[in-house]
């Protein structure tokens, strides 16, 4: 029998070695009920937007790097199309009545200065000079007449200029009156000269000739030929010789169809330019027209705080440090460009604000309800809920010394305000750099509509939520400012960055301390204009 | 998950954690809730304070020594904290002391129910005795700090949860041979 006797205490040891019951499902349930599941799955949405307002940030970003850096081409295509159409036409209307005179000027200058000085020097040479301009053709035709017969010897001509050019400025310095006569004459005669410069064919130069003087087309004709050989024959000095020789051939000629010559070209030019930029004008008007409206959807982080120390929710959490998570802003803004310059716009926004007051005791139960007659008056700001006995001190109020035992055995918590609006932005945008990349001021202010209102006592990780303020405006205002940068992808696409203050006015009463409360929000859309 | 990785989650309240943790140990910490208790319905509801406790501290867990020990000490202790609730109820007036001694008892196949049931049925503080000596290995000095009695009433108390133990799994295998005669 004492063999079949066995410790009782290992009979319970073995039975109860691997002994093990699952739970009633009830159980669980239970239990996570318990667990302070409202904040955490409010925390996992919170996280969500943090995280997604950063990613579409990051995104972006990315975007507007992409483009920028790598896609060089495509938007250098896509700006011709605008700057054509803007630029060109102006330069042409510029450049072609602008340049072209200019180097019929400095044409004009050279050989007057070159030519005026050769005639000049034939004046000096011939006493008869200050008559008219038929004599002139006359002197000078005998000056031809021995230059062309001179222009055969070639070695002969290039002295003759030689001496005709130290007579010049002899002549110059002794004769003051007869230069400056003789400059209005070379001015002319200088003009011809760029004209048939000009036309540079010798044959058309005696076609208009003959026409009008047939006489000495003859003559000239054959001197211009000998001539132009001579020229060919010889260098430099020699075209001047011809510079000298062509005017002479056709010097009224000329002088008639100067204006024509002159004219011909840039009217058509001009009337051109002036249709083209007619075109261009009608253009950026439709375009304008077009692209006046513009919605942007955006989101934005956002963080709120207090230009003071104090606090919305009562007397003694005022010296307590207050922190604040970032939280996120979303919503869409619809434009109307005024002017090319100014945009008014409006939007509606969802906007979530929170302030955490730490070092914040709570006590709760039963117990509590004689100290807060004796040691704390209740909190005007907040209207619990439930039948909760909540009792809030802040750690600042109690010196650690004085404090009752109950608050050495209690760790210090959170008190969170949690407020949400719905945002109502009315703005005026004044654009300061109209490029690819834009650069704005923005100013206006926001109504805001309270639409969350709660408070938590965040104690030992545990998040419980309270009640709510009772000192927060239903509607309430902003001073709002901002900068505005954007980037435009497209004529309808642009990248918006904007870093706005928010100035809050009038969201609380009875508030303590300084509390000055404002928000910053970085909000980031794409805008489309149509 | 690593189990580390499963209590860094459920420091961070992470729902899924902690509803896997709990999945991982519930069985285990129920059977000892059992035991500690009166009956089905207070082990249920030990087991929920206890994982309400769990999931509170589990910051505190300092990831040296074994992870189930520290779940089955909240167990115990949530056990313990219902007895000292109602110490004033349970406290039988003075016993006279009892040798401790070990009892034998006929080797018998006796089912386990009927184990947990008389040890269920044991006066709260020989209930407690019992499970933290026999079952989970505490000695009669710890014993004596954690509910607060002498050492000498520890041991007195765990005689006679024995002897009334024996009895009855003596009175149950009597009647279950005479119902089987």
């Amino acid at each position: 029998m004492d063999h079949n006797k066995k410790n009782i205490d290992r009979l319970f040891q073995e039975k109860f070695k691997d002994f093990e019951v699952a739970p009633n499902d009830a159980v669980w349930n239970r239990i996570n009920e318990s667990l302070p599941q409202k904040k955490k799955k409010r925390r996992v949405i919170a996280l969500w937007w943090q995280i997604g307002g950063v990613a579409a940030v990051i995104a972006l970003l990315l975007t507007v790097g992409v483009s920028v850096f790598n896609t060089n081409e495509p938007t250098k295509l896509n700006l011709p199309v605008v700057n054509t159409d803007e630029s060109n036409p102006n330069r042409k209307q510029i450049e072609k009545p602008i340049e072209a005179p200019k180097n019929s000027k400095q044409q004009n200058l050279n050989s007057a200065t070159d030519d005026g000085n050769k005639f000049v020097n034939s004046d000096a040479q011939v006493p008869s000079r200050l008559e008219s301009q038929k004599r002139i053709s006359d002197p000078t035709k005998k000056n031809f007449n021995s230059l062309t017969t001179i222009g055969k010897s070639v070695q002969h001509t290039v002295a003759n200029n030689a001496n005709t050019k130290k007579e010049a400025s002899t002549s110059q310095v002794n004769n003051p009156l007869n230069t400056s006569t003789a400059k209005d004459n070379s001015n002319t005669v200088a003009e011809n000269s760029e004209n048939s410069n000009r036309t540079s064919k010798p044959t058309e130069v005696t076609k208009l000739t003959s026409e009008s003087e047939l006489k000495s087309i003859l003559k000239n004709k054959s001197e211009t030929q000998v001539t132009t050989t001579a020229a060919n024959s010889t260098q430099n000095k020699d075209i001047e010789n011809s510079k000298l020789l062509k005017p002479e051939s056709g010097v009224r000629a000329e002088n008639a169809l100067d204006p024509v010559f002159e004219e011909v070209s840039p009217k058509q030019s001009i009337q051109d330019a002036i249709a083209e930029q007619n075109e261009i004008i009608d253009e950026e008007e439709k375009e304008d027209e077009k692209n006046r409206w513009s919605i942007a959807p955006n989101v934005a982080p956002v963080y709120y705080s207090s230009l003071g120390q104090g606090s919305s929710l009562d007397q003694q959490f005022k010296e307590n440090a207050k922190s604040n998570d970032i939280n996120m802003s979303y919503g869409i803004t619809g434009a109307y460009a005024v002017s090319k310059k100014l945009k008014i716009r409006a939007g509606i926004n969802r906007v979530n604000l929170n302030q955490s007051t730490t070092n914040v005791f709570a006590f709760t139960g039963p117990e509590i309800a004689s100290r807060t007659a004796q040691q704390a008056q209740p909190l005007e700001n907040i209207t619990f809920k439930g039948e909760q006995n909540i009792l809030l001190m802040s750690s600042e109020m109690l010196g650690i010394s004085s404090a009752p035992e109950v608050f050495s055995t209690k760790t210090a918590g959170d008190l969170e305000q949690r407020f949400g609006f719905i945002e109502v932005p009315m703005e005026l945008e004044y654009q300061l750099v109209d490029k690819k990349f834009g650069v704005n001021i923005i100013g206006g202010f926001s109504t805001f509509f309270l639409n969350e209102n709660e408070i938590y006592a965040d104690i030992g990780g545990n998040s419980t939520l309270i009640g709510e303020a009772n000192n927060i405006n239903d509607t309430s205002f902003s001073a709002n400012f901002g900068l505005g940068f954007d980037y435009s992808l497209s004529n309808q696409w642009n990248i918006n960055l904007e870093p706005q203050f928010k100035y809050q006015i009038n969201t609380f009463n009875n508030t303590a301390g300084d509390f000055r409360p404002f928000f910053i929000g970085v909000y980031t859309g794409l805008s489309f204009k149509f | 998950m690593s189990l580390e990785q499963l209590i860094k989650n459920c420091v961070k309240q992470d729902a899924e954690a902690q509803s896997q943790l709990y999945k991982q140990y519930a069985s285990k910490l129920f059977s000892l809730c059992l035991k500690y208790s009166k009956n089905y319905a207070e082990a249920e509801d030990n087991l929920h304070d206890a994982f309400i406790t769990v999931f509170k501290k589990i910051d505190q867990y300092n990831h040296k020594g074994s992870f189930e020990g520290w779940l089955k000490r909240i167990a115990i202790n949530t056990a313990l904290q219902g007895y000292r609730k109602d110490v004033g109820v349970y406290d039988i007036v003075n016993e006279s002391q009892v040798e401790d001694v070990s009892v034998d008892i006929d080797d018998a196949n006796v089912n386990i129910d009927f184990l947990l049931k008389i040890i269920q049925e044991l006066p709260v503080r020989y209930r407690l005795v019992f499970n933290l000596y026999v079952l989970d290995g505490y000695s009669h000095v710890e014993i004596s700090k954690l509910i607060n009695i002498s050492t000498g009433t520890s041991k007195s108390n765990l005689a006679r949860a024995r002897l009334i133990l024996k009895e009855k799994i003596e009175a149950y295998k009597a009647r279950s041979n005479s119902q089987s005669i």
